[in-house]
């Protein structure tokens, strides 16, 4: 998925907004799938640069690939690992056995501790230093936030969005804070603007996926 | 205890159900109406609010999906609490649920029960009816009177 390359770079974090729940499947389904036809691509010219035929080596395949995190709210684990097979990613339990997908309900990421979620993507950022992997793309619904309502709703989630910075040298992470339009919509323009524009994270508006791909 | 339990063909209670997903919903309804209730069902949790607050009295208990954008089952419960405290209300999840940490969160919010996803109809109409049995008994029989 080209616009989602090129608008956010490694080291960004940012905040996508989508429509529903099957357009966010589709969004994460075909990042997942053109990553790993990327991969594929950059070790067939590499094979061929080598004039060899590393590509059915696993290690190097292993290490040429980023680290997929899809943290979903509205639908379990199950759910996602079954619309990856059904939107034509092949072996969706390879990817995830060798450690270039994780799919992780984002409820358990941020509760009890809101930080979770921070802590998970540091550690896999580090393991794809480790393992010489590109970096890390995380894909996190942060409908997490707006479970419980109240007055304390935008204020963690604020203050969440604030410990995620816009742009870090050298970082390996790129970031989508993903919000449902009918959660985003709740916000007040203040909120809005704090955990945007004051914070500069690029903001990607989804209303219909055609559009973007 | 199922349909067959219901023998005098009045409506065992009204039920507000809400889920996102519009398969479950319409499973749902179709279940426990076969299963003697009234049902008014919903995917869009803010529509389910207004006919709550429409009709607050006649509806006995809301079973309501947890996870929804907009407005959450746990946020339209307090709603619906606000509204009428003698509403019993049920959440769904497809989701794990941990007590412990639920009972940490959930202290005022007086949801008075959980399911998890997938559930069967019948256990379903049992849970719903060991919540609302009495409450099913008095409506009927003041309708009765």
């Amino acid at each position: 998925m080209k616009w989602f390359d090129k608008e956010v770079e490694d080291g960004e974090n940012s905040i996508l907004i989508y429509p529903n729940l099957p357009t966010f499947r589709q969004i994460y389904a075909k990042y997942v799938k053109d990553q790993l036809a990327a991969t594929r691509e950059d070790e067939v010219e590499e094979a061929n640069n080598n004039n060899n035929s590393s590509i059915h080596n696993n290690n190097n395949k292993q290490s040429k690939s980023r680290i997929i995190l899809i943290a979903p709210f509205y639908e379990t684990v199950d759910s996602v690992r079954h619309q990856l097979s059904a939107f034509g990613v092949e072996n969706v339990q390879r990817l995830i056995d060798t450690g270039s997908l994780l799919v992780a309900d984002s409820f358990h990421s941020f509760f009890p501790d809101i930080n979770g979620m921070k802590k998970l993507i540091d550690s896999l950022s580090q393991r794809a230093r480790k393992e010489g992997r590109t970096g890390v793309t995380a894909i996190v619904d942060v409908g997490f936030f707006f479970l419980f309502g109240g007055d304390n709703k935008a204020v963690d989630l604020i203050s969440y969005e604030a410990a995620l910075a816009p742009k870090t040298q050298d970082s390996n992470v790129k970031g989508f804070s993903c919000y449902h339009w009918g959660n985003y919509g709740t916000l007040t323009d203040a909120d809005k603007e704090q955990i945007t524009l004051r914070q500069k994270k690029k903001l990607l508006e989804v209303r219909e996926m055609r559009n973007y791909s | 205890m199922s349909n067959n339990n219901n023998n005098n063909n009045k409506p065992l209670a009204k039920l507000l159900v809400v889920d996102d997903d519009p398969d479950i919903v319409q499973v749902l309804k179709m279940g426990l109406v076969k299963n003697g209730f009234l049902v008014e069902a919903f995917t869009n949790p803010e529509e389910a609010l207004q006919s709550f607050k429409s009709n607050a009295e006649i509806y006995c208990l809301l079973l309501s999906d947890m996870r929804m954008p907009s407005l959450s089952g746990i946020q339209l419960s307090k709603k619906v609490k606000e509204i009428n405290p003698n509403v019993k209300v049920v959440l769904m999840t497809a989701f794990e649920i941990r007590d412990e940490e639920f009972s940490k969160v959930f202290p005022s919010s007086r949801v008075d029960g959980f399911v998890q996803k997938p559930i069967g109809i019948k256990d379903l109409t049992d849970k719903i009816l060991s919540l609302i049995g009495d409450t099913s008994k008095r409506k009927r029989d003041e309708g009765e009177g």
